[in-house]
């Protein structure tokens, strides 16, 4: 079955790292690049972001998910480089294009946090499975109902999927037409998506009554059954985090 | 001691035109290892769903009479205290599975995650029924990719590991083959040995004689009889019914062997001792 999640299932020390250290890490450098808006911080930020990749033997499984963002840092360069309200000193010229200094150093900066924004969830997300992490956010709080919504999406949708598949190959073993042209396959959607819901909403009800027998609703203060110390660079882990949130503030305070 | 007590029940269901259940009266006692038996809308599901509290508290429609389970009205009970007392199986495994759990490990902890069993506990129980249903192979693999039959077994241990004082299993072997189906069934009477209550609506008639206390035939929501499973097989009328009864028994009566009762037996060892002879 396909999973619907980006978790890259093996060992290094990031992975003995707490999803709430991460999770902290995640949110400071996501704040960072705005807490100190110089390009210095910037770099600096998203270079650990993507050591902290590498160290997690990650990194490859995040080149594609920079590429999906290629797009919007191109249109950054150009949309900056080019009509930055501030430019005024001429960079380049591409095809009779005045590129600006201004504009291009601003780009620099928007692209940086984006990548950083991109490897510092990487950091999170591929090395954490994502029951972990709701679990984690469980602990701290968060309802059951609203991590259990979270985690059965992640569940079913993919199951959903292979029902598709199957409903699909049983539709064209009946001889039902599910390729050609547009009207066709506007047709086939019927044919398809018919049997899913139907399924899904009797499989929804059933689980419903399947949940409330499990105490789902029990007013019970929830236990869980995987152990919270159980990250041995538990203490570690967070010790750096407030460490480098304090070097981020007394950057912004004194320097 | 009775751990069941039905008085007059009758429920239809909202959008029905006839009664599911249908005035039924009777008594469990604890320990004992009931069976339901009926043809198709018989009511075995409805009954099973009644007795746990779904209906009336999940099912609205019209509910009439009583239903006491350890001496607490149904009607008038949460159903967060009665899940405490009691737990379901669904013939559907899929359904029955979280949906929100990555392994089985983890899908048998869910019900015990909800209901705050200190996490101790919960692995010493999660250990006892991986155990219990030969599916501790089984733990780390994630519930979705399971077969039809493994499905089901994870869903009767995530049953099993809430230690309810009342165990209803609706079909829980219709997608097991006939080696875990005999297994099932032999952990369930051990279950009921050790004073669990357990009530089973099967079409394994074969098994439900050989392992239960009692049969509640049930025909169109109505009880027909509610005895022995000699006694109920024995009936002369179990075709009007929709059943079929046990294959012993069925050669019983064709060659006219009976128990001093005047009952058919309903196993092979009693059948030999009558003077049959089948080789088991």
């Amino acid at each position: 079955m396909h999973k619907l999640s980006l978790f890259v299932d093996q060992s290094s020390l990031i992975y003995k790292i707490d999803p709430i250290s991460k999770m902290m890490y995640a949110m400071i450098a996501f704040l960072t690049p705005y807490i100190l808006p110089h390009i210095t911080a910037a770099i600096a930020i998203t270079a650990l972001s993507f050591s902290l990749l590498l160290i997690g033997r990650v990194f490859r499984h995040i080149v594609p998910i920079l590429g999906v963002s290629l797009l919007l840092i191109l249109s950054i360069v150009i949309v900056q480089g080019l009509f930055y309200p501030d430019n005024a000193t001429p960079l380049f010229q591409v095809m009779g294009l005045t590129f600006y200094q201004e504009g291009s150093e601003h780009a620099l900066l928007l692209t940086l946090r984006v990548l950083n924004m991109l490897a510092a969830c990487g950091v999170l997300i591929l090395t954490t499975p994502p029951d972990v992490i709701i679990n984690s956010l469980m602990r701290l709080g968060m309802s059951p109902r609203v991590g259990y919504v979270l985690l059965s999406v992640l569940n079913i949708i993919p199951h959903m999927r292979a029902t598709m598949a199957r409903i699909t190959e049983a539709q064209k073993a009946r001889g039902v037409e599910l390729e050609g042209n547009l009207k066709t396959r506007l047709k086939s959607f019927f044919f398809l998506m018919g049997p899913v819901i139907l399924s899904s909403l009797n499989q929804t009800r059933e689980r419903a009554l399947a949940l409330e027998l499990r105490g789902f609703n029990a007013h019970a203060p929830r236990t869980f059954a995987s152990a919270s110390g159980a990250y041995p660079l538990y203490k570690i882990s967070r010790v750096c985090v407030v460490i480098l949130l304090l070097l981020v503030v007394s950057w912004r305070l004194y320097l | 001691m009775s751990i069941i007590q039905v008085e007059n029940l009758k429920y239809q269901y909202p959008s029905a035109e006839h009664l599911a259940l249908n005035n039924l009266t009777f008594t469990i006692n604890q320990g004992e290892f009931i069976g339901i038996a009926g043809a198709n809308k018989a009511g075995k599901t409805s009954l099973c769903m009644a007795l746990c509290g779904l209906i009336p508290h999940f099912f609205k429609g019209a509910y009439g009479g009583n239903v006491l389970v350890n001496d607490k009205p149904v009607r008038d009970t949460p159903l967060n205290n009665l899940t405490d007392l009691t737990g379901l199986v669904l013939d559907h495994p899929f359904t029955q599975l979280s949906g929100a759990k990555n392994t089985v490990f983890g899908e048998i902890a869910f019900g015990l995650e909800n209901k705050g069993v200190p996490r101790k506990l919960m692995l010493e129980r999660i250990e006892e029924v991986l155990h219990l249903l030969h599916i501790s192979e089984l733990r780390n693999k994630h519930p979705f990719t399971l077969s039809g039959g493994e499905m089901q077994r994870v869903a009767i241990a995530s049953a099993l590991a809430l230690k309810p004082d009342i165990l209803l299993l609706d079909e829980p072997t219709s997608q097991l083959d006939a080696a875990r189906t005999t297994e099932v069934f032999r952990m369930l009477a051990n279950l009921a040995d050790q004073g669990t209550t357990l009530i089973i609506a099967e079409y394994n008639i074969e098994k439900m004689a050989l392992h239960c206390h009692r049969i509640l035939l049930l025909n169109t929501g109505s009880a027909i009889d509610f005895n022995t499973p000699r006694w109920v097989f024995s009936r002369p009328d179990l075709n009007e019914h929709g059943i079929v009864p046990p294959l012993i028994t069925r050669l019983a009566k064709s060659l006219h062997i009976k128990r001093d009762d005047g009952l058919y037996p309903v196993e092979t060892r009693e059948f030999n001792a009558l003077g049959g002879f089948v080789d088991a």
